[in-house]
């Protein structure tokens, strides 16, 4: 008996920690693209809470959660196109604007919300869906195979995005367009053009991760929902270095010892509170200053491209 | 920008910033004004925002209540939200204080060092902030006794669970969450029955969506009665509507109106009365230096049933709880929290 218990706890944890890691996943995957095409993000916080609130606002209206995900993602678009107007066409500093759009998505979704719900309001999101045969596998099959549709596009996207970013000419671009842009302009690139898109893409990802809190996890909308998960994303893409696997890795690390902490406390386990709630990021900086290998950053990063400039 | 010179460019600055000044005044006209009564103007400093269904909403809507008591004339109330950083909070406070505001209510435990810091700047206004027991000379400290309530919900949970297993979904170990916990798990242990109480925090007051994933684990991990404080715990409710047969004992405000078929009862506070209580205070001179506490005794904390889910509780577990309920407010009963 005890070890069905047992088994039923580490399976609670793998559920519970597939489940927080995916709007971590979804976003760090987008960023990844921005920052792997030369440009910071830092305004991911502001994207993703836009993403919520017109994800949870859509559904709220027309009752349809996929539609809601949808609106998310051109909710993120919009505020990737303004991010990338400001860092590639006007060439600002990327933390700073960053920080700005961050506190942009933050007044904003939480002005809508104020002016167009009004007050705590409860959606019905998205329903678990449980994937044939694969969900009836005894055991595995709950954990892995029974969650919301959200969870398995965030973990498919991962070899996707690796196919994209590494075996795609435009991956390639998007490559030499953070590490050597002046290359690819001089062989008749458009550097901006791609940035513009990595944004974009980035951002759309990001909406749509804010959306998985809204219309799948909490299936409500408040102020601030995503209480500073946008800046870990860019943590994670770093810890990530920059490829999907290691994003993955990262997100894994820190949802599942999320998880854990959680079950820890749950179980009445005697372990002080606070200790449990910093574990994952305690977990991820072991991890971090553990790794091995130097980092190669795209060599770009941060630094607005202008033609003819010195380096 | 290049074509214009340095001194151009200064002027047109200049020129702009004369015109949005003039265009702000220009409109309003002098009139000699009659003498109006004295205004009580009160802000209040929130933590989270007016309509989070908790904590905040509920002091707003008191006050709200008692302006409209007053009128509107009689009673100016300024708000300021989202202060959950401390350091934010105390700015806005400050600037009120120096806009000549009577009463300044902090409505969060963690408003407690900042209060203390500006109020000694300001001997003629009022500060306010609770949960918290330790009052200045100008400032009023309100402690609602989350305890005794929590004890009786402590009881219903017990009888109410099938399971055994009842949980809690805790912020922060500080303020009226502490208190809350203490006072529900000896509720719990005096309902006798050998119900197991299970504590799980979140680590801030805001995380409606780790509020939900830890009822969720609570519930994973067997329990079917659910409780737990501060603005988050709408996530909670939500999570416990979404497993049918599972209950939620809500705190700050009846919550029953998000989750009618799963939150059966709420602890309520009359934040009303306290307020009032600080006005007339302040009316006779006294501008601080009190505790005020919202108990059971004095009529400022309620169990309020959900009408929709009120059958389903045992007669003989209402008796229980009206008879202990009588016992707090006689002091028959007291909750220590100390240990």
């Amino acid at each position: 008996m005890a070890d069905l218990a047992g088994q039923g706890i580490f399976l609670g944890i793998i559920a519970t920690g597939l489940r927080l890691a995916t709007p971590y996943l979804l976003a760090a995957l987008g960023e990844m693209f921005t920052q792997r095409s030369g440009i910071y993000n830092l305004g991911l916080e502001g994207v993703m809470l836009m993403g919520a609130f017109f994800g949870f606002f859509t559904t709220w209206v027309t009752g349809s959660p996929y539609l809601g995900l949808f609106v998310s993602m051109i909710a993120g678009a919009i505020m990737g196109l303004m991010m990338a107007f400001v860092s590639v066409t006007l060439k600002a500093e990327q933390g700073i604007s960053g920080i700005g759009f961050s506190m942009l998505g933050w007044g904003l979704s939480g002005l809508f919300f104020r002016l167009y719900v009004g007050g705590i309001t409860t959606i019905e999101g998205l329903k678990p869906w449980k994937i044939p045969v694969l969900g009836d596998i005894p055991f595995i099959g709950p954990a892995f195979f029974n969650h919301h549709f959200v969870v398995y596009l965030a973990f498919l996207l991962v070899p996707v995005s690796w196919f994209i970013l590494f075996k795609t000419n435009w991956g390639l671009t998007v490559r030499a367009v953070g590490m050597t842009p002046q290359a690819v302009d001089t062989l008749g690139g458009n550097v901006a053009a791609t940035r513009y898109q990595c944004i974009i893409i980035g951002s759309m990802m990001a909406g749509l991760a804010g959306a998985t809190l809204t219309v799948a996890n909490a299936q409500m909308f408040m102020d601030n929902i995503t209480a500073g998960r946008g800046f870990i994303v860019v943590a994670l893409v770093y810890f990530g270095r920059w490829s999907p696997l290691g994003i993955l890795a990262g997100s894994l690390l820190f949802s599942m010892a999320d998880s854990f902490q959680l079950w820890v406390q749950v179980l009445g386990i005697d372990f002080p509170y606070e200790l449990a709630v910093i574990l994952p990021y305690v977990a991820t900086i072991v991890a971090l200053a553990v790794s091995f290998g130097r980092v190669w950053a795209p060599a770009a990063l941060g630094r607005p491209y202008e033609r003819g400039a010195r380096g | 920008m290049k074509k214009f010179s340095m001194l151009t460019r200064l002027m047109m600055v200049v020129f702009l910033a004369m015109a949005i000044l003039v265009a702000g005044c220009g409109g309003t006209e002098k009139k000699p004004e009659p003498p109006k009564a004295q205004k009580l103007k009160i802000a209040l400093v929130l933590p989270s925002t007016i309509d989070d269904m908790a904590w905040a909403q509920s002091m707003y809507e008191a006050i709200l209540k008692i302006q409209s008591t007053m009128g509107k004339d009689n009673l100016e109330l300024a708000v300021s939200e989202r202060m959950g950083r401390p350091v934010d909070a105390g700015a806005a406070i400050r600037q009120y204080a120096t806009q000549g505001f009577d009463i300044i209510i902090a409505h969060g435990a963690q408003y407690q060092s900042v209060v203390k810091e500006i109020a000694p700047e300001f001997p003629k206004v009022t500060f306010a902030y609770g949960t918290g027991f330790q009052a200045g000379p100008n400032i009023f400290a309100y402690d609602p006794q989350a305890q005794d309530g929590a004890y009786l919900m402590g009881m219903l949970a017990a009888k109410m669970s099938k399971s055994k297993i009842v949980g809690i979904v805790g912020p922060v170990e500080a303020g009226d969450a502490v208190k809350y916990n203490k006072g529900f798990m000896q509720g719990v242990a005096a309902a006798g029955g050998d119900v197991k109480t299970r504590i799980a925090y979140t680590g801030s007051f805001n995380e409606i969506v780790k509020a939900g994933e830890i009822a969720k684990t609570h519930m994973d991990a067997g329990a079917d009665v659910l409780s737990g404080t501060s603005q988050q715990a709408v996530g909670a409710v939500k999570a416990v509507a979404g497993k049918p047969g599972t209950y939620w004992l809500s705190v700050d405000m009846d919550q029953s109106k998000l989750a009618p078929d799963s939150v059966l009862a709420s602890q309520t506070y009359n934040w009303e009365k306290v307020v009032t209580k600080m006005i007339e205070l302040r009316k006779k001179g006294t501008l601080g230096g009190e505790r005020l506490t919202l108990s059971f005794a004095d009529g400022m904390m309620e169990i309020k049933y959900n009408e929709k889910l009120v059958g389903k509780i045992p007669q003989d577990v209402k008796d229980a709880i009206e008879k202990t309920k009588k016992d707090i407010i006689s002091g028959a009963l007291k909750i220590d929290v100390s240990k």
